[in-house]
């Protein structure tokens, strides 16, 4: 008995960090992922995405393709070699902006995934952990709150936050609205690891801190809670965009893919200015594509009753 | 069959979802910044003037007196004029008039979705693992991947203006006044009663683009759950059975699995609706369909609240219907839930 | 806290078809609304009492009671949502995602607490503030 316990309430750290490893270089989840085409498609798609963002974060001024560049550049310039992507109405060369939107998508894309994540990991451990009253409304309040249309959703909560908050109003109200998801994944996983009998020795052996349980729950349920994130991300840039489309996120002259889409649709697409909405909706679509299949792909690889389905 | 008792309790049901719509919208404008007497009486306006607004809107009273006023006026769907969206206008008419355009994109948009979503699904289903299979599922993760404020843009871009086959927005062609024939607001339906076939092309011809954008995102849910189901049900043992028999199993899987696997695809198309109302918003932006999805958005940027609260109000009272509706088949079809 | 850790809210047996009769469900469902109130109105007027010492009572007020407002709608949507959806929302998770062992007397019961504590919100704030007022 005693030296059971010793070794349970010494090592769940390096336990944690050691299975980690461990885990992934052997798991069946990880071979099963890299031989899916699909999903591998997606991860160059990601990979290829996150360059550019880093490259135009380092190398393109962000003040110089804000600005008006009417008089120098010619306006609404078809794409050619020297505009790749053509001109905007104020005569931007529109590739070095959709670059940079890459970097707006993949830096507000993980502050919205990250901050939901780690509400939907308090609070599904708090429901887990409590159990009774506290679980139950904990969980039925997210579930409310994922049966609402999520755009619609995000709508009203866009509204509590004032204006000059400009893209983190569109974050922090989308935060919100991811958040249920994870918190309904962590509960369950959990809960699977409160029922083994080792949580328990540790939890009656007097560690009753919901700080013991994240140590050890939150390394058993890293692999769902990466999925749903990865799922999350090509929807979080979807509606991100989509509320900058409608005019609550960023700021004019921001290069964000959703608002030059709108100014591309409002102001170039009847008048054959097809480039104007044409390229950044191209990389939005892809970036986005590329999450979906690698989400897929490793729901397929993870999930017992996917994989029921799938074989 | 369905009584009329359970359809009674369902309607019944508004009553606690349009008091809880109501109670929330009424938070989230208390909650959110901006003073709606300084947006009516406008940023310059006299100090006097802003008083009388306020004494006007009874904002003075207390609070729990400005909420019990605000559940009645909803009760009655009462929310004055709209402040600035269409000053003098009473909210009432002001969504009677554009509630039609959202309803007509809605449920065409659906329409698509289930009539291809069903066979898509059960076909991926039926032919499991097969190119037809994966590609269908390949397509609905494309066709979700793409936001409606790209696919839209795409679609105005090569079949208006590339070939030149429907037109890029609006409703119906500038040349034809379908006020003057307006029976229940829904173009396609008001131009066949008044017989003007060629305003009916026209109408048809304007809705297929939008329809499409918006029905392809219930599509890739319908199909998807429908496969799920399907595969399920054709794993059970009646089915097993059948084909044992010798019976074609395609054959089977229609006539048998059909029904079966449709139950719970129809409760999911109720619940998904809300999606398409998001997705309505989005649409009719992209299009220039002026619907309640577009006064909802434009209603928040410039604080028109009465607007606000009316139109949410009606997307939670058209929700609620729609799954009224949902429920009632559910019981048609599966005759065992006895309400 | 106890130690063993208590996650009934699945395992628990639907209040509703076969269960115990009538009056005793009522009392239950009572206790339950009445409890969540009674939480509600204690919060309200701790919260109250402390910004009024602070002076923002005015101000306080309206935000309290929209916050109250808040919950309860959301309780109340909830509530119905889970009357109208049940049947919806348990098929899609069996079918679209790992069960969470939904069940549609857990949530309306869960509901039922938080539009409790939402009306205890309004209904104290309300005293309050009737209480302040017949002062002034």
């Amino acid at each position: 008995m005693s030296t059971e316990t010793k070794t349970t309430t010494e090592t769940p750290a390096e336990m944690g960090e050691r299975g980690l490893i461990d885990r992934f270089r052997a798991s069946p989840f990880v071979s099963r992922l890299l031989s899916n085409r699909l999903a591998l498609a997606g991860i160059a798609i990601i990979v290829a995405m996150v360059v550019i963002a880093i490259y135009a974060r380092l190398f393109i001024d962000l003040e110089v393709i804000s600005q008006s560049q009417l008089g120098t550049n010619p306006n609404r310039a078809a794409p050619s070699v020297e505009y790749l992507f053509g001109t905007d109405g104020q005569a931007r060369s529109l590739l070095p902006r959709v670059a940079y939107g890459a970097w707006y998508a993949m830096l507000f894309g993980t502050v919205t995934v990250a901050a939901s994540t780690a509400l939907g990991v308090g609070l599904g451990i708090i429901a887990a952990y409590y159990g009774d009253v506290t679980d139950n409304v904990i969980m039925r309040t997210m579930d409310v709150l994922l049966a609402f249309p999520s755009l619609l959703l995000a709508l009203a909560l866009v509204a509590i936050f004032p204006d000059e908050l400009g893209l983190w109003r569109a974050v922090a109200a989308l935060t919100l609205v991811y958040t249920p998801r994870f918190a309904r994944v962590v509960r369950g996983a959990a809960l699977t690891v409160l029922e083994n009998e080792y949580i328990d020795a540790t939890v009656a052996l007097g560690a009753a801190d919901p700080r013991v349980l994240v140590r050890h729950v939150l390394p058993n349920c890293l692999a769902p809670i990466t999925v749903q994130s990865t799922l999350n991300f090509g929807l979080a840039i979807i509606d991100l965009a989509a509320l900058s489309f409608l005019g609550f996120g960023a700021e004019a002259g921001t290069p964000s893919w959703g608002l030059m889409l709108s100014n591309g649709v409002s102001q170039g697409l009847l008048t054959g200015i097809w480039w104007w909405s044409f390229f950044p909706g191209l990389f939005l679509a892809l970036t986005v594509l590329g999450f979906n299949l690698l989400g897929d792909g490793m729901r397929d690889a993870l999930d017992p009753r996917m994989r029921e389905a799938v074989d | 069959m369905i009584s009329t008792r359970f359809v009674l309790k369902r309607l019944l049901l508004l009553v606690p979802v349009l008091v809880g719509v109501a109670s929330l919208v009424f938070s989230i404008l208390h909650l959110s910044p901006g003073d709606p007497a300084l947006t009516i009486a406008g940023e310059r306006a006299s100090e006097e003037f802003v008083r009388q607004v306020e004494e006007s809107l009874g904002l003075n009273d207390p609070i729990w007196v400005q909420y019990g006023r605000f559940l009645a006026d909803a009760a009655q769907f009462q929310f004055g004029e709209s402040f600035i969206i269409q000053r003098n206008t009473t909210v009432r008419e002001v969504l009677a008039n554009k509630l039609p355009v959202t309803l007509e994109l809605a449920l065409y948009g659906q329409l698509i979705g289930i009539s291809l979503g069903i066979p898509l699904g059960i076909l991926s289903a039926v032919k499991q693992d097969s190119i037809t299979d994966h590609l269908t599922r390949i397509g609905a993760l494309a066709g979700i991947s793409v936001p409606i404020f790209w696919s839209g843009p795409l679609l105005i871009l090569l079949f208006a203006q590339v070939l030149g086959l429907l037109p890029t927005s609006g409703r119906i062609s500038v040349l034809y006044n379908v006020e003057a024939i307006r029976v229940t607001g829904l173009v396609t339906i008001d131009t066949l009663i008044a017989g003007e076939l060629d305003m009916f092309v026209s109408a048809v011809r304007h809705m297929i683009l939008p329809a499409s954008v918006i029905g392809v995102y219930s599509m890739a849910l319908i199909s998807r759950m429908m496969r799920s189901s399907m595969l399920e049900v054709i794993r059970q043992d009646y089915m097993r059975t059948a084909r044992a028999k010798g019976q074609g199993s395609k054959i089977t899987v229609l006539k048998h699995g059909f029904r079966n696997a449709m139950i719970p695809v129809i409760t999911v198309i109720g619940i998904q609706f809300g999606g398409l109302l998001g997705g309505a918003v989005l649409t009719e932006t992209v299009f220039a369909i002026g619907g309640i999805g577009t006064l909802l958005v434009e209603a928040i940027k410039v604080g028109d609240y009465p607007i606000v609260q009316g139109t949410v109000l009606t997307f939670a009272f058209l929700f609620t219907l729609v799954n009224l509706g949902v429920d009632i088949t559910y019981s048609i079809l599966d005759p065992r839930i006895e309400q | 806290m106890t130690g063993t850790p208590k996650h009934s809210a699945d395992d628990k047996p639907p209040l509703s078809d076969d269960s115990p009769p009538l009056a005793v469900q009522a009392t239950v469902r009572l206790r339950i609304v009445g409890s969540a109130v009674l939480v509600g109105v204690l919060v309200a007027t701790v919260a109250l009492a402390g910004t009024s010492l602070a002076g923002a009572y005015a101000a306080s007020v309206d935000t309290v009671f929209a916050l109250g407002s808040l919950v309860f709608g959301f309780g109340l949507l909830g509530w119905s949502g889970a009357v109208a959806l049940g049947r919806g929302i348990e098929s899609m998770q069996n079918h679209l995602d790992t069960g969470t062992g939904w069940t549609e007397p857990d949530a309306r019961r869960a509901m039922v607490r938080i539009l409790g504590f939402g009306l205890g919100v309004m209904l104290g704030t309300m005293g309050f503030g009737t209480f302040v007022g017949s002062l002034a």
